[in-house]
């Protein structure tokens, strides 16, 4: 048995420079210029997901994403860590896309590739972090869904018990394929890009469709599919007066509970 | 004339390398220099990210690809751990000249295995009795009974004690002029009378292993031999001054590069006179300077190395990126440890390691002065 | 779609196991809130699904629901999201809510995008703030780019306006004894028939965790990196333990398997709390950690690291190290109520 698998991809600006976004005053919209784009950090954990299986069964690991032209390079990445292909649905009718017309995109997008047998998701983006778009793709297309995938199991060819995570601890769940699965971060460890991968990736398919490639609706895509609108922004200050607590290392604790007793903590 | 750009896939390579080192190396690095720790289990890793085998051809089961890459690995690798970085540069080193002078027989025999990090290799050139000077080399390789006895001791070896595949420059006797004859044998470790000796305790580079071999009665086939009788010379010289010099050069490149990024990011954070470090002017000219020197370093590295990809003679070219190189780190280490004021002899910080690592790479693959003759007296024949 | 046709504010309750989760509570006052902002005159109306469920209707009206629809079948016991959201998207597209409110737990989040596709509709996530603006449209204020930035969303041309708030962010009304409202039973035998049954939740594996729960305790006690290694985690619950509080964690700690799992890490995809006070250790204070925390009532730190971003957010700072510190803190707290 062999599955038709497909990975759905994000590039978000580096997590790692979110600490220093700031506002521009002027136009009050966030400033992302110099942030490098990488691959959404969870979505490695799917892609990892996809290989295992892919590697255990046999199949053929798809990836793609709605992004502009410019995610070829990380696409790339993907291709070179085992992807077998690539896609980039890129359209300036695409743009502005809330999370329902960014899940009808991509499902219109894996309707023209496919069909496939599973589809797996990282779980959340660093940037909007909604973690609406695995259950709004799923829904989309009419499979069943499951989100915070800690352990994946195959019961035969088409039907799998599944773990995922839940408030305390996790549900054991039975689902049929076709189905998607958002994967939890925890579920796995992401293969290294290996030097041999980056050279393969280069000979790899990677195909860019627009809105004239693949069969859509155009009033349910970017600005006008999206029935949120983003109204104003900021970065909201939580700072504090910070009051340094000075010296020698074992006045320190004493001085701390002096303050834990001020902060009406009982210590007799 | 182009402009120097790496490829796509250079730029990919490097990120890879990159983030491999971010969380294989990075976070052990103080430690190993601490206890002088030598980090072999991360050879296979490195097998498996096509790192040690990186420059070998795809039917040996390398990456297939150049010393560009080669570079670019060993840049990243040094910036954190410029001690692991030279062991993996030897094992390049030992692995090249089989590369290069081995029949296809020892070739399929050996690089499979070294280009996997399964089995490391070294190269063992230097003796008490000459190191700068090659021709001093007194361990000798007698035949007897169509086999090859070898005796003598080498020093200053990295690698010493954990290359499982050493290749050996020893003397095989004097020519018509009475100059030391030369070949090189790939030894095997373990092999009877062959046995790493002292281990040495040194002031920078430590995480990689230098020492004595000695050899009592090494006996070996003659399909030991790499080469031919008497090319044990050129296969030290071109060895050592076309991949040696690029490995420690790229070392060099890559605690430059470290400087400058622990320079910039102490300048950012650190707030004095209720301003960050890097708003004063003397702070931002210390920066420059290391800019300067990485910038100019790095070119040289990979110009030279780029023209080894070419297969264009590239000794000099080599011998200036080491020479620069190296001597800029050191000047860099100390001017960021300056910067850094107090923080900057604290052990947690890296900087007092780059410094150190700086300084020891001097003399390894050839002093700086060995590399100002063999560039004066290019540029002299040159013209 | 006829926007004047939606009315009314409703809460999605959650429950397990027989137990009400806190946050629907939360959500029934800020409903209340909302309702005033609109001037609306329609109950504030809570729905349950689940299995004999019918005695935990009793609780939301205490906590201010005027309407309760019980959704009650054995089939429903445990949670699908299949059923329940087909059950849902019939119930709404009949009754026409204008505003839905969902706990953004695990299973109520993901309820709440399924709804989004099935109704047409845009749903906020983990919104932080919720109001009315002048148009009547729901405003959600919801975070960004790991909490760093906060942006209002609106929903204006499309019914029901969903929005998802994490437990804990709002704060439940008082419990009113003998709160009069009104009871709907919702009959979903129709709807679980055309279930195709390709999902089913088989078994719950629930860890059970000793010491106050992260989001209830008055004391908090959290541990970062700087901690140093996995050994010194005992003295973060022997500090616990002396001042009455529980141990929470960054995310670092859970990253380097410190911890089994993030029960307890404190950040934008963990858990966020207000205790009386909060005490970090070996914490750097990253955006994701301190959106999780800031709202403590008293935050102290302590870093080696005097540049600490976490110090930008505390009311006290030592700038130590982590494991000495708590050594003495420890030891000194033994000796006074030794005395």
């Amino acid at each position: 048995m062999s599955y038709n698998i497909a990975v759905c991809i994000k590039p978000v600006p580096d997590p790692d420079f979110y600490d220093k976004i700031t506002i521009d005053p002027r136009t009050k919209r966030i400033t992302r210029s110099g942030i490098p784009a990488v691959i959404n950090p969870a979505d490695k954990n799917a892609v990892e997901a996809a290989l295992e299986i892919k590697e255990k069964y046999g199949g053929k690991v798809t990836v793609i994403t709605m992004a502009p032209p410019n995610a070829e390079e990380n696409m790339r990445e993907v291709l070179a860590m085992g992807a077998d292909a690539a896609y980039i649905l890129s359209d300036r009718e695409f743009g502005g896309a809330d999370t329902l017309a960014t899940s009808y995109t991509l499902a219109q997008g894996l309707k023209k590739i496919g069909p496939f047998d599973i589809i797996i998701t990282g779980t959340e983006s660093a940037d909007g972090a909604t973690t609406q778009v695995p259950a709004q793709l799923a829904q989309w297309l009419e499979i069943p869904h499951l989100w915070g995938v800690k352990k994946i199991e195959f019961i035969n060819e088409t039907e799998l018990k599944v773990r995922a995570k839940i408030e305390g601890g996790s549900i054991e769940y039975f689902i049929k394929l076709p189905a998607l699965l958002a994967v939890s971060r925890e579920i796995n460890r992401p293969r290294y890009t290996t030097i041999m991968g980056i050279k393969g990736a280069k000979k790899k398919p990677l195909t860019i469709y627009g809105v004239k490639d693949i069969d859509i609706d155009l009033n349910n895509i970017g600005l006008k599919g999206s029935p949120t609108q983003a109204g104003a922004v900021n970065v909201p200050s939580i700072d504090r007066k910070c009051k340094k607590l000075r010296g020698e290392p074992d006045e320190i604790a004493d001085l701390l509970i002096r303050e834990l007793t001020a902060a009406g903590i009982p210590l007799e | 004339m182009q402009f120097f750009q790496f490829t796509r896939e250079q730029e990919m390579l490097r990120k890879a390398v990159r983030e491999f080192a971010e969380a294989e190396i990075a976070p052990k690095a103080a430690e190993w220099d601490e206890k002088d720790y030598c980090p072999i289990e991360l050879f296979p890793k490195m097998g498996e990210m096509g790192i040690t085998g990186v420059f070998v051809p795809e039917e040996y089961g390398g990456a297939g690809l150049g010393h560009v890459e080669r570079a670019i690995c060993l840049e990243e690798i040094s910036k954190y751990s410029a001690g692991l970085g030279i062991a993996l540069m030897t094992h390049h080193l030992g692995l090249s000249s089989i590369l290069y002078f081995g029949t296809e027989e020892q070739k399929k025999k050996y690089l499979p295995e070294l280009a996997a990090g399964t089995k490391i290799a070294g190269l063992a050139v230097t003796e008490p009795g000459g190191g700068s000077d090659l021709m001093g080399i007194k361990s000798k390789a007698e035949e007897k009974d169509g086999k090859w006895v070898i005796n003598g001791r080498k020093c200053f070896i990295t690698n010493s004690h954990i290359a499982d595949y050493n290749v050996l420059v020893v003397s095989i006797g004097k020519d018509q002029k009475g100059h030391n004859l030369m070949a090189a044998f790939i030894i095997k470790k373990g092999t009877p009378g062959y046995t790493p000796g002292r281990k040495e305790n040194k002031f920078g580079l430590r995480g990689s292993v230098t020492g004595d071999i000695n050899c009592v009665n090494v006996t070996v086939g003659s399909e030991a031999m790499l080469g031919g009788s008497g090319d044990g010379i050129k296969i030290a010289m071109k060895s050592i001054g076309e991949v040696g010099r690029a490995g420690m050069a790229a070392i060099g490149v890559g605690i430059l590069r470290g400087c400058l990024e622990e320079a910039v990011k102490f300048a950012n954070e650190r707030i004095i006179y209720g301003k960050p470090l890097s708003k004063i002017q003397s702070i931002q000219f210390n920066i420059a300077e290391t800019r300067l020197e990485y910038e100019s370093a790095r070119l040289l590295l990979y110009h030279a190395a780029s023209m080894k990809d070419e297969n264009l003679p590239c000794t000099t070219e080599f011998g200036m990126a080491k020479w620069y190189a190296t001597e800029a780190a050191v000047n860099a280490s100390k001017r960021t440890m300056d910067l850094m004021g107090g923080y900057g002899v604290i052990n947690e910080y890296p900087v007092g390691r780059f410094l150190r690592d700086a300084q020891a790479a001097i003399p390894s693959g050839g002093t700086t002065d060995i590399q100002k003759i063999i560039i004066g007296r290019d540029t002299i024949n040159k013209n | 779609m006829n926007i004047d046709e939606w009315k009314g504010v409703w809460v999605l309750a959650e429950q397990r196991s027989g137990r009400i989760d806190s946050v629907s509570f939360e959500l029934i006052q800020k409903a209340k809130e909302l309702k005033m902002q609109l001037k609306s005159s329609e109950p504030v109306t809570a729905v349950i699904i689940g299995n004999g469920i019918e005695k935990l209707t009793e609780e939301l009206g205490e906590y201010g629901a005027e309407e309760v629809i019980v959704i009650d079948d054995p089939a429903l016991e445990m949670f699908n999201n299949e059923i329940y959201s087909l059950i849902l998207t019939d119930l709404i597209k009949k009754r026409k809510p204008e505003i839905l409110l969902i706990g953004a737990t695990i299973s109520g989040q993901d309820i709440a995008s399924m709804l989004g596709v099935r109704l047409g509709t845009g749903v906020a996530t983990h919104s932080v703030g919720l109001h009315i603006d002048e148009d009547n449209n729901l405003v959600s204020a919801v975070p960004a780019f790991g909490g760093k930035v906060i942006g209002d969303i609106i929903c204006p041309k499309h019914r029901p306006q969903i929005a998802t708030v994490k437990p804990g962010i709002l704060e439940k009304g008082q419990k009113m004894q003998g709160n009069k409202f009104k009871t709907i039973r919702y009959d979903p035998s129709d709807i679980i028939k055309k279930d195709k049954g390709c999902i089913k939740a088989l078994a719950v594996h629930k860890k059970e965790y000793k010491g106050i729960p992260l989001q209830e305790a008055k004391v908090v006690v959290a541990g970062g990196f700087g901690i140093g290694s996995k050994g010194n985690w005992n003295l973060l619950r022997k500090l616990a333990q002396l001042l009455g509080g529980t141990v929470g964690c960054s995310r670092p700690v859970v990253d380097e398997g410190w911890i089994p799992d993030d029960h307890c890490m404190i950040g934008t995809s963990g858990k966020t709390i207000r205790p009386k006070l909060y005490i970090g250790f070996g914490i750097s204070g990253s955006t994701h950690h301190v959106c999780g925390m800031k709202d403590s009532d008293v935050i102290i730190s302590i870093n080696k690291d005097e540049n600490a971003p976490i110090f930008n957010v505390s009311d006290v700072g030592v700038v130590g190290d982590a494991e000495i510190i708590l050594k003495d803190l420890i030891e000194k707290i033994e000796k006074l109520k030794s005395m």
